[in-house]
């Protein structure tokens, strides 16, 4: 188990004159599932495009699998880390089933004909995300939590050890997010697909996550257990929002309760 | 799949059924028979036959190929364009290759001397290849090229063209600028066995080329940065596809001058056929589109009473009411 999948050291990013990474240090260990926690505007989704090669770092490294994400070719860095964005465009003119086929783009290439191999990863990735029966579909006709599957799905068949989520469940129900985080949580560990996961649920990340990163302010402000990062202060410095972190009874997981203001005290 | 694997045949069928009625079809009564034995090469049979003979083989059969051609590549490159710019509305001649073909084609009848004809389709090339190239180079930023800036650019460089043919038309000496406006308007009768034999190689490479990359225009659909996290060089694979698409337009449009709306619809008639994955896609829109054309000049040869009306016009007048039958088919969607 390598502990530097992902590793950032000292990375600062700005649009423009707008400071939005201020010196962050983050490493994800093999097999993970993290969460990256943080306000609208901390810097999650910009931190994530840094890790797929999207954006360069205007200081500092950053690493997947303990190289720079720019020192891959794109096919290879493709077979190594797959990303999930809120859903697929919404009158895209395909079915299910060939959405998902273009997951494999890095493995068969321009020209390869689809092998078996492709199609076994393309069954397996849409029976891990239930979309069998909707596989001849065409993705306008699905609703929002079907196509969030898909797009889960096409970056399972990917079959990519890596896999960045920017806020996947923002649209769901509190059953497709339950869904999306146990199809996560198989992935990671039945295949050791080591998650990186930008959120705002603080609920389900508690249930669900292992490591939890807490950025605000372009930096990060704390790292650990749900346990350790999801409490009372943390919270208000982050967030600005006061809420109560006790035990759920039932899973013994941190439990995080917004507090209405004024209402402290009150029955 | 069933369904899939009779589509094929029979967009071939449709296609060769073509052929053969365009090889019938004119003033000059050719039979059947007559038109197969031409091909075939045996002996014609008398006076008769082999005047029908040369007809099909000197006239209506260039002609025929020569519109499978066009109407192939304007199809193939109407697909490569739609997905490059995400855009049902993107056709060949959107990103500033028809505006160039038509200044080097007047260009070519102002500046030249004579009649001669084989410069205008040369000036007609290169102004397509000059202009696709002008708007590529604008839309270009040191972060790649966005669909955005391509149509932007698009429209400011074909209308500082059609300013430049409104300036051309207004000063030119009476009498030069009509041949280039029939031109224009799109004619196959350019179609001798020389200049499909010209054209042919282009349209292979250009439509071939294309079909090599019709995965990446699978993934371009996602959008950019999905396609380039899927594993896409996105930059390249836009720049192969725009310049593939252009040139492939232009070469055609220098033969047969500027056939409107084949490359607009075909690709959509196509797509409600075989669906959007292009490696399915190119080679049905290129069927499609030879079917298509060769069919409207069948009827723009012989619907006209005195004379040919201009194949432009008909793909106009009969592809309009298609467009509009398959977006109230798809719910407004085309």
């Amino acid at each position: 188990m390598r502990d530097d999948l992902l590793t950032a050291r000292d990375v600062t990013f700005r649009y423009g004159e707008r400071d939005v990474l201020v010196g962050v240090d983050l490493r994800v260990g093999e097999g993970k599932v993290a969460v990256l926690l943080g306000p609208n505007g901390a810097g999650k989704s910009t931190l994530l495009k840094i890790f797929s090669g999207l954006q360069r770092p205007r200081s500092g490294e950053v690493a997947v699998l303990g190289r720079p994400p720019s020192s891959y070719g794109r096919r290879e860095m493709a077979r190594i880390l797959s990303v999930v964005g809120q859903d697929p465009p919404l009158d895209f003119p395909m079915s299910v089933e060939e959405y998902v086929m273009l997951g494999r783009f890095p493995h068969h290439g321009f020209f390869g004909q689809a092998t078996a191999l492709d199609r076994r990863e393309v069954d397996r990735a849409m029976a891990m995300t239930s979309l069998h029966e909707l596989r001849t579909r065409g993705l306008g006709e699905l609703s929002a939590g079907e196509r969030q599957r898909t797009a889960v799905a096409r970056a399972i068949a990917q079959g990519a050890r890596v896999m960045l989520l920017d806020e996947p469940t923002a649209f769901l129900d509190i059953y497709h997010r339950v869904a999306f985080y146990e199809v996560v949580t198989r992935l990671s560990e039945s295949c050791g697909v080591t998650a990186l996961i930008a959120s705002h649920d603080l609920v389900l990340c508690a249930e669900y996550g292992e490591q939890i990163i807490l950025i605000a302010g372009g930096k990060v402000r704390a790292v650990g257990r749900p346990g350790e990062v999801l409490t009372s202060s943390n919270i208000r410095d982050a967030f600005g929002v006061d809420a109560v972190c006790d035990r759920n009874p039932v899973t013994g997981s941190v439990r995080v309760t917004p507090v209405r203001k004024g209402r402290e005290g009150k029955p | 799949m069933k369904r899939m694997a009779l589509v094929f045949p029979l967009l071939a069928a449709a296609f060769a059924g073509a052929v053969v009625l365009s090889l019938l079809a004119g003033p000059v009564p050719v039979s059947l028979g007559q038109a197969l034995r031409a091909l075939a090469g045996g002996d014609a049979g008398g006076p008769a036959g082999e005047t029908a003979a040369r007809v099909v083989l000197t006239l209506r059969l260039p002609r025929a190929l020569l519109g499978a051609l066009v109407g192939g590549a304007l199809s193939s490159s109407g697909v490569a364009f739609q997905a490059l710019l995400r855009n049902p509305l993107a056709d060949p001649y959107i990103l500033g290759v028809s505006g160039g073909a038509a200044v080097g084609a007047m260009t070519a009848r102002l500046l030249l001397p004579g009649d001669s004809f084989l410069p205008l389709p040369l000036c007609a090339f290169f102004g397509a290849a000059l202009a696709a190239s002008a708007v590529f180079l604008l839309a270009r930023r040191r972060s790649g090229v966005s669909r955005e800036r391509l149509i932007l650019m698009g429209v400011i460089v074909g209308a500082f063209l059609n300013a430049l043919i409104m300036m051309m038309v207004a000063l030119a000496p009476p009498g030069r600028i009509p041949g280039a406006v029939y031109w224009l308007m799109g004619d196959l009768s350019l179609g001798t066995p020389g200049r499909v034999g010209l054209l042919a190689p282009y349209v292979a490479a250009g439509v071939a080329f294309l079909f090599l990359l019709s995965r990446g225009m699978d993934l371009l659909l996602l959008g950019d940065e999905a396609a380039f996290q899927s594993g896409l060089p996105v930059e390249r694979v836009k720049t192969a596809v725009y310049l593939t698409a252009s040139l492939l337009a232009g070469s055609v449009v220098a033969v047969s001058g500027l056939i409107g709306f084949v490359g607009l619809i075909v690709p959509h008639g196509a797509r409600s056929i075989v669906g959007s994955g292009h490696r399915r896609l190119l080679p049905a829109a290129f069927l499609l589109g030879g079917t298509f054309l060769i069919a409207a000049d069948v009827l723009a040869r012989t619907a006209g009473p005195s004379g040919e009306l201009p194949v432009g016009a008909v793909t106009a007048l009969s592809g309009a009411p298609f467009f509009l039958y398959l977006l109230r088919r798809n719910g407004g969607k085309p």
